[in-house]
């Protein structure tokens, strides 16, 4: 309905476009869904957005995250630690050998001191550089972790509670600032915050709360390969969907983060292009297993699984999803070989839940915390009202408590037995998970001994079986006899359809045409280095 | 002293008491100013359809407005089965704005109707009775006033966290201090009148005198006042709605349907449009009836 | 004069004082317990610790307030849970971008209201009149977050000629006078004149409508005078009455502005406000609350004493 009117406006908008004044060839501008930038002193905060703008992109941690390749899951990859292992004969320690020649960017160099300086300003109340806001952050990613040691200036020992194969992965949520800068701000995280100072191939510009985040190339970056081609990435805090799309259209960025699906026609119309991939994201319902609730059958939970109609949830979301059959998608390394078929079927569906007992006037109530919006909970009004429609159809009583982002977070770090779940007689959780590394895949959400606030089982599974497979992954030191073992907890699970999945998602990022080199890895993090402007 | 309200104002000295006036005769003018009034006429008329439509919403034959279709969903107005289109979830139009209406004039009406009693009764006291009690209601509704009205309504819901019951009770606070001073400025104007005096003297009783003398003529500039301020009421409760402040999903309510239809606007501009077309067309009656009620009561504006 | 200033000024106090009540008793009236309200559920100890000794909740009530009341008034507003930076840095950065938009959104409307509601006010033909009635109606009716959004559709999105968001230019610091700035600007104003400029041009209209029927004006008429010579004397007199009005229409600028900056991710105090509704940062709440009662507590009084001095036959109490 436009048309017209834009074709006789086009020369008025020509005289518009040159009063907007021309950048640098090499700036990136980037609109964030988080309305604020996030935490720039380490830790970042703001879920995964803050580690893929603010983490990965200032600072390196000991293993980092390869995120070249498009075509094939991201895994774990050398960043600031060139090796590591367990101790010999004694698995709750690792060394990890430090890269040499790594400076900061203030011309500092990272050593094993850094290393230990960093970790204290986490896990050691006592010392001088200790700060809450980074360990609040970071506390949840280490849960093991509860020793370390200088061995010589390019190595560290690291000691964990238990015996954990899969410890490399947690170290790759650990930043290192340098102390030196952390000095020079007078000791003064607040004011680190304002100038921080990292090893990672970006340093930062300019800090305005709330406003932006200014980065740019650092040259002297340690890998070579990595030094970014961008002379600058800004980065806005945009938490309104329809902002974000209005500011990519008329020019003001480059880059948006989660478009809104029915934003999707007119950004392919604006000449955008939209990038998508998978990564390991769920958006599913957390059951819970306490007396009295009507999950604890599993004919009603693969009831609640055979009865969402997940190819409409998609279309909700403009087909940017892929409709789940278990906790990881079909052809992730961990999927393994289930026999329950995740489908929608809801003739079987009300089958089920009629050999369950349940029927016209003894329906199964549930409850379910959902949120109004938040990370990776994409849509989360519509796809739950439409999920709703589903389960009644199959003779489900389903009511939602409906609560905002953080209170819903905050909900969640009580076990479904606390007085928060208790007094809203909620009976299932809805909070979008991500499966980045095994601990926080499976054993986190899913292993008894989890249960919040040492972890994310909310719904009190226990499940002695499962417990065990989960153990043994997390004991097996071969790359490849832990895969098998993650498999084989994961077709467990589906076969045991512990919870009901619905959808994952597809990440979708829309960016000018200008954009240029970017290469969307299957993972939360993304690498900006590899971008130039055209 | 300015009289103020949320963000309309009735200017300095606006509303003055008529002394006499609540005789059969008045009301009778009233009636008959109303009559020759056709854009008020038109406007109660609209009004009234509006309300009586949402009530008696499920005798219509509606749809159900909380059915949804994924392979119906953004179908465009005047498509063959949905006249007025369908929304994000394919849920029919026509049936939720219907629907809505229920609840955004329900958010609308019911501050402003809890403010009038709360307010009218503080203000006819603090009027009346005079001296110390003035002075402590009226200062306190100066503390509410010290505050920009969105401001208030949007601290006190955001502090209190979502839901409609907290729109509710912050609509109401932000309400009550204009309505009180209204009524007490009318009603000390009332209470210097002779005829009152004159009924104090012959031993008439103060209720008696509250309610025929006071009440009298004090409740029609206070409702005139308080209908535009339920079209205040409606947009501040869409607005917090918008900001997710407000009503929860699924229910249907015009702020709500704006914020989630918000993102169609570029696949469907018309349908995204509609629940705002629904919050003007209902806040710009409420407004014209208040005009057209205070040219026919002859309270100068 | 300084008199009624001064007396005006100390009738402040005690509201003041109800003021700081009511922001103190914002915490209290979260959902809860005020700590939880306040503090993320994974704060570590030390951050919950330093919250509980800053408000002093382990305290009777009265105690709490007068504490807080003595640190704030210290000039210390304590310190974002989100941002951990100072509330008073957080709350003075944002207040003069909303003071920035505030007073183009009220050159705007106040420019527009007295030349429309003058124009309707002496129109011998109804058309006129009942044209200018019906679009200030139009501005207090239409909800001015849903004219944003179409603003930035048809002049950012489709047009082009306009930016949809921001304070300014990327390569800027702060707010400049200039075009890009400006530019920035314009679709803001525009959204959030919308109520002022409906209210101020009815009070015009009807204002200047009861002056002209006063018989001094036909006076003035038979004395000879000329109709720009009688005209001022109309807004001469009309004055008192819209100053009024105009200032609690700033006052409501500056506090209602929550709206139309989230929708223009204008980093004014609407903005904080909003974010610090969406993370539960009380203190952030506290601050702006405050901030802002407090500026809209002086602006009535600023226009309470112009008013008087632009019109001494009001007598004041």
């Amino acid at each position: 309905m436009f048309k017209s009117l834009r074709a006789a406006v086009a020369g008025v908008g020509l005289l518009a476009l040159s009063a907007v004044p021309a950048l640098s060839q090499g700036t990136l501008r980037i609109g964030m869904t988080a309305a604020d930038i996030p935490q720039t002193t380490g830790q970042p905060d703001q879920g995964f957005e803050g580690f893929r703008f603010a983490g990965y992109t200032i600072y390196d941690a000991l293993v980092n995250w390869d995120l070249s390749s498009a075509d094939k899951l991201a895994d774990i990859k050398p960043g600031l630690a060139t090796e590591w292992k367990p101790v010999e004969g004694n698995p709750k320690k690792w060394t990890f050998k430090l890269r040499q020649g790594v400076k900061f960017q203030d011309g500092t160099a990272f050593n094993a001191d850094a290393v230990i300086w960093n970790l204290e300003k986490l896990l050691n109340d006592k010392s001088p550089q200790f700060d809450p806001k980074q360990l609040a952050q970071a506390r949840g990613r280490i849960p093991t972790l509860i020793g370390y040691r200088k061995i010589d200036d390019y190595t560290v020992e690291l000691e964990t509670r238990v015996a954990n194969a899969l410890f490399p992965y947690d170290m790759s949520y650990i930043f290192y600032s340098s102390p030196a800068n952390w000095e020079k701000q007078g000791k003064d995280w607040a004011k680190v915050g304002l100038n921080p100072v990292g090893t990672g191939p970006f340093k930062v510009d300019r800090v305005v709360p709330r406003e932006r985040l200014e980065l740019s190339r650092f040259d002297g970056y340690w890998d070579k390969a990595r030094v970014p081609k961008l002379d600058k990435v800004i980065l806005f805090p945009m938490p309104e969907a329809a902002t974000r799309t209005a500011s990519l259209l008329s020019g003001q960025i480059d880059w948006i983060e989660v478009p809104a699906p029915d934003a999707l026609p007119r950004l392919k119309a604006g000449g955008m292009v939209i990038v998508t991939n998978k990564y390991p994201h769920n958006w599913a319902y957390q059951p819970s297993m306490a007396e009295g609730s009507p999950f604890n059958d599993i004919r009603v939970r693969k009831a609640a699984n055979l009865a969402i109609d997940r190819a409409g949830v998609k279309k909700l979301v403009g087909d940017m999803a892929i409709e789940s059959k278990g906790h990881v998608y079909p052809g992730h390394p961990w999927f393994g070989s289930p026999s329950f078929d995740i489908k929608y079927d809801p003739e079987a569906a009300k089958k089920l839940l009629k050999e369950a007992g349940y029927g016209p006037n003894n329906k199964p109530k549930i409850k379910i915390a959902i949120s109004t919006s938040g990370s990776g909970q994409m849509l989360p009004l519509p796809m739950n009202e439409y999920v709703q429609e589903n389960l009644n159809a199959v003779g489900f009583d389903c009511s939602f408590e409906v609560m905002e982002w953080n209170a819903l977070v905050t909900f969640s770090f009580q076990p479904v037995t606390g007085d928060a779940s208790k007094k809203a007689g909620t009976n299932a959780l809805n909070i979008s998970r991500a499966f980045v590394d095994p601990y926080s895949g499976f054993m986190r959400l899913m292993h008894s001994e989890f249960v919040p606030p040492k972890g994310g089982n909310w719904g009190l599974m226990k499940d002695p079986k499962l417990d065990a497979l989960i153990d043994k992954a997390h004991a097996s030191f071969d790359k490849a006899e832990q895969t098998k073992a993650l498999a084989d907890v994961h077709t467990y699970i589906v076969d045991q359809a512990y919870w009901i999945w619905i959808v994952h998602d597809l990440n979708p990022r829309a960016m000018s045409p200008k954009v240029k080199g970017f290469v969307q890895a299957q993972s939360w993090f993304q690498d900006l280095t590899t971008i130039s402007m055209q | 002293m300015a009289i103020q309200s949320p963000s309309l104002e009735i200017p300095a000295g606006s509303v003055k008491a008529t002394p006499a006036s609540a005789t059969r005769g008045y009301w009778q003018q009233v009636r008959r100013r109303l009559a020759r009034d056709p854009i008020t006429l038109i406007c109660s008329t609209v009004l009234l359809l509006i309300i009586a439509s949402s009530l008696a919403a499920p005798l219509l034959g509606l749809a159900d407005p909380y059915k949804t279709s994924m392979i119906r969903r953004l179908q465009p107005v005047l498509s063959p089965h949905y006249f007025l289109g369908t929304d994000e979830l394919g849920r029919d139009m026509l049936s939720r704005l219907i629907y809505a209406g229920r609840l955004s004039l329900f958010m609308g009406v019911t501050p402003v109707v809890c403010a009038l009693f709360i307010g009218g009764l503080l203000g006819i006291t603090a009027g009346f009775v005079g001296g110390g009690v003035n002075m402590l209601i009226m200062r306190i509704m100066d503390v509410f006033y010290a505050f920009p009205s969105v401001l208030l309504a949007i601290s006190l819901s955001g502090a209190m966290g979502a839901g409609a019951e907290n729109t509710l009770l912050a609509l109401t606070l932000v309400f009550i201090p204009p309505i009180c001073r209204v009524s007490e400025s009318v009603t000390t104007q009332v209470r210097g009148f002779d005829f009152v005096d004159a009924a104090k003297a012959s031993g008439a009783a103060t209720l008696t005198i509250v309610r025929v003398h006071v009440l009298g003529n004090v409740l029609g500039p206070i409702l005139v006042y308080a209908t535009s301020l339920i079209s205040v009421a409606i947009i501040l409760a869409a607005g917090l709605s918008f900001l997710g402040l407000g009503v929860k999903p699924p229910e249907p309510e015009w702020g709500l349907m704006l914020n989630t239809l918000r993102q169609a606007i570029y696949v469907n501009p018309l349908l995204a449009a509609l629940p705002g077309v629904m919050i003007f067309l209902t806040s710009i009656c409420f407004n014209l009836m208040s005009d057209g009620l205070r040219a026919a009561m002859d309270v100068k504006a | 004069m300084l008199l009624y200033a001064l007396r005006r000024l100390i009738y402040l106090v005690p509201v003041a004082f109800g003021v700081s009540l009511l922001v103190f008793a914002l915490v209290h009236l979260a959902p809860g317990d005020a700590i939880s309200a306040i503090v993320p559920p994974d704060a570590p100890q030390e951050v919950v610790d330093k919250i509980r000794q800053y408000y002093g909740f382990d305290k009777p009530l009265p105690v709490q307030y007068f504490r807080w009341l003595v640190v704030t008034l210290s000039g210390d507003f304590g310190t974002s849970i989100g941002t951990g930076r100072p509330v008073a840095e957080e709350v003075g950065s944002a207040f003069g971008n909303t003071i920035i938009l505030a007073i183009g959104a009220c050159i705007l409307a106040f420019t527009l209201a007295i030349i429309l509601g003058t124009a309707a006010a002496y129109a011998r033909s109804r058309i006129v009149d009942r044209l200018v009635t019906f679009v200030a109606l139009i501005g207090v009716s239409v909800p001015n977050f849903w004219l944003a959004i179409v603003l930035v559709i048809v002049f950012s999105v489709e047009f082009g000629l306009l930016p949809p968001m921001g304070l300014g230019p990327d390569n800027a610091t702060g707010w400049h006078l200039d075009g890009a700035h400006i530019a920035h600007m314009v679709l803001p104003t525009i959204a959030l004149s919308m109520i002022p400029l409906g209210v101020l041009t009815r009070t015009v209209r009807s204002t200047i409508k009861e002056i002209l029927n006063m018989e001094f004006v036909t006076a003035l008429q038979a004395k000879g005078m000329n109709d720009r010579q009688i005209l001022f004397h109309v807004l001469k007199n009309a004055a008192p009455t819209c100053l009024a009005v105009m200032g609690l229409q700033a006052g409501n600028l500056i506090g209602g502005s929550i709206l139309i900056e989230t929708v223009f991710a204008w980093p004014g105090t609407g903005f904080l406000l909003n974010s610090a509704i969406f993370r539960r940062d009380l203190p952030i709440l506290q601050g702006t609350t405050l901030v802002l009662a407090f500026f809209f507590m002086m602006l009535n009084l600023t226009v309470d004493i112009i008013q008087t001095m632009v019109d001494p036959r009001i007598k004041r109490g």
